[in-house]
């Protein structure tokens, strides 16, 4: 580990192997050195084929006391340099030498660690399950479920517009939200004793739960996808024959919702976030001013855990622009710091000139964004 | 900076073509890699010094979900620059 490759011993390698002079290869190696410095000046970056890349990295200045007097003092900014190895390269170094034994078996507990995981949360979900079932037990209600399926396959049929599958659940969602309410309470209040008679029909139930539970998922999912086009096309349908669609629907729906939507508490919780028409309306309402952008680089949905100073890291390399991206989203975000997950985010290009941080113009949305946070 | 551009700027200054430069610096590579490989540190003058560092194992705990996991002990190619250039760039 302690040997170490000098410059003369590397000079008269490269020498020997490259079948020229050692002249001529300590000056090559000292132009390079004299090259990769100049070029860590100018550019910040130089990249080296087989090797690595060397970068030069700015840290930015930091306030800092005085451990002695108790003073305030700032650090001031500098750079420094990084090297980053290539990845081949890092395999290399990697896979040779004594390291390995204790590697080989290290990696087998990570992977357990990693299985362990969704294992648990299946677990968690059985056991959610199995509460849910042994409350529905109670209610005997299995024809219900055949009628459900059928008025599902009838739904598209009554439907005569093209937009086919989102959108009669979307429709009939309102609907259901004041059956339920109702229906579920006095179900809980029945409590345990028909339990074990049931048990047989609880595989039934299982099956048709999942189904139906997935059906609603995948059925979210597609109207969070499909959320713009659903809520414009439903603003004009709506406008025009609001009473046709929305009684025949009614009709339909309330026998069979009366005895199962119960299957369906734990999803109609959610549905309230699902129907936010009004909110996504005044989207076009209050466009934000993107005409100083270039375009779009694309629409980025919030994801659970990522945040807009993320975004900015992903898409420009330095989380310090997140204020173009509270700039180019102002109608969809209230308060940057705590956005709803499924929120699409606009991530506009940004020009040479918008990159600079000094300028007048960014640290204004530097300040509005800011501001905004509180 | 990319490899090519790094290239030209040595054929300038040395007078080597541009094929023998390239030659050049991927033996030169490659005798840093096999060098790196074995373990050995290797000076660059003026420039610093690349040495693979052992990395020890670790407990990593995943933000999000809480798991403890064991990070693997692992080799990394670590670089030292000279305190003289370290100096140089601080200020550009």
């Amino acid at each position: 580990m302690a040997e170490k490759l000098s410059w003369t011993e590397l000079r008269r390698a490269l020498a020997s192997r490259a079948g020229v002079s050692e002249k001529s290869a300590g000056a090559f190696l000292n132009s390079f050195n004299a090259q990769l410095i100049e070029a860590l000046k100018t550019e910040k970056q130089v990249k080296v084929n087989g090797l690595g890349t060397f970068k030069l990295q700015a840290v930015a200045a930091r306030k800092s006391v005085n451990v002695k007097t108790g003073e305030e003092i700032t650090i001031p900014g500098y750079n420094k340099i990084v090297f980053a190895s290539e990845a081949g390269v890092k395999e290399l170094v990697e896979s040779n030498g004594e390291g390995r034994m204790a590697n080989g078996e290290r990696p087998m507990e990570k992977g357990e660690g990693i299985e362990n995981d969704p294992l648990k949360k299946l677990g968690v979900q059985a056991a959610e399950i199995v509460d849910i079932l042994g409350e529905l037990g109670q209610s005997p209600n299995t024809e219900a479920n055949g009628e459900r399926l059928e008025a599902k396959g009838e739904e598209p049929v009554v439907e005569p517009e093209p937009v086919v599958e989102p959108e009669p659940v979307v429709e009939i969602e309102p609907v259901v939200e004041p059956v339920v309410e109702p229906v579920a309470e006095p179900v809980k209040e029945e409590p345990q004793p028909e339990e074990p008679k049931k048990k047989k029909k609880h595989h039934f139930w299982r099956d048709t739960l999942i189904c139906v539970v997935c059906l609603l998922i995948v059925l979210v999912i597609a109207f969070f996808f499909f959320r713009s086009e659903i809520s414009s096309w439903i603003k004009s349908f709506v406008e025009e024959n609001k009473t046709e669609i929305v009684v025949p629907a009614e009709e339909q729906e309330t026998p069979v919702t009366v005895t199962e939507e119960v299957t369906e508490t734990p999803e109609v919780v959610q549905e309230p976030e699902v129907v936010i028409e009004p909110q996504v309306e005044p989207e076009t309402a209050v466009e934000p001013d993107l005409s100083r952008y270039k375009g779009l680089i694309k629409t980025e949905e919030i994801t659970e855990g990522s945040r807009l100073a993320w975004i900015a890291k992903k898409y420009y390399g330095d989380q310090a622009y997140w204020p173009y991206l509270y700039d180019a989203n102002k109608d969809r975000i209230d308060n940057p710091s705590k956005i709803t997950i499924g929120t699409p985010i606009r991530v506009p290009k940004l020009t040479k000139a918008q990159k600079d941080t000094t300028t007048v113009e960014f640290l204004e949305l530097k300040r509005i964004a800011e501001e905004a946070i509180r | 900076m990319l490899t090519k551009e790094l290239i030209g700027l040595i054929g300038n200054e040395t007078g080597l073509s541009k094929k023998d430069t390239e030659q050049l610096l991927a033996t030169m590579t490659a005798i840093l890699r096999e060098n790196l490989m074995a373990g050995k540190t290797i000076q660059l003058q003026g420039i610093g010094t690349l040495e693979v560092k052992e990395r020890k194992e670790r407990v990593i705990v995943h933000p999000k979900t809480g798991n403890r996991t064991v990070s693997p002990s692992k080799k990394q190619i670590a670089f030292k620059p000279v305190a003289n250039m370290k100096d140089h760039l601080k200020k550009i």
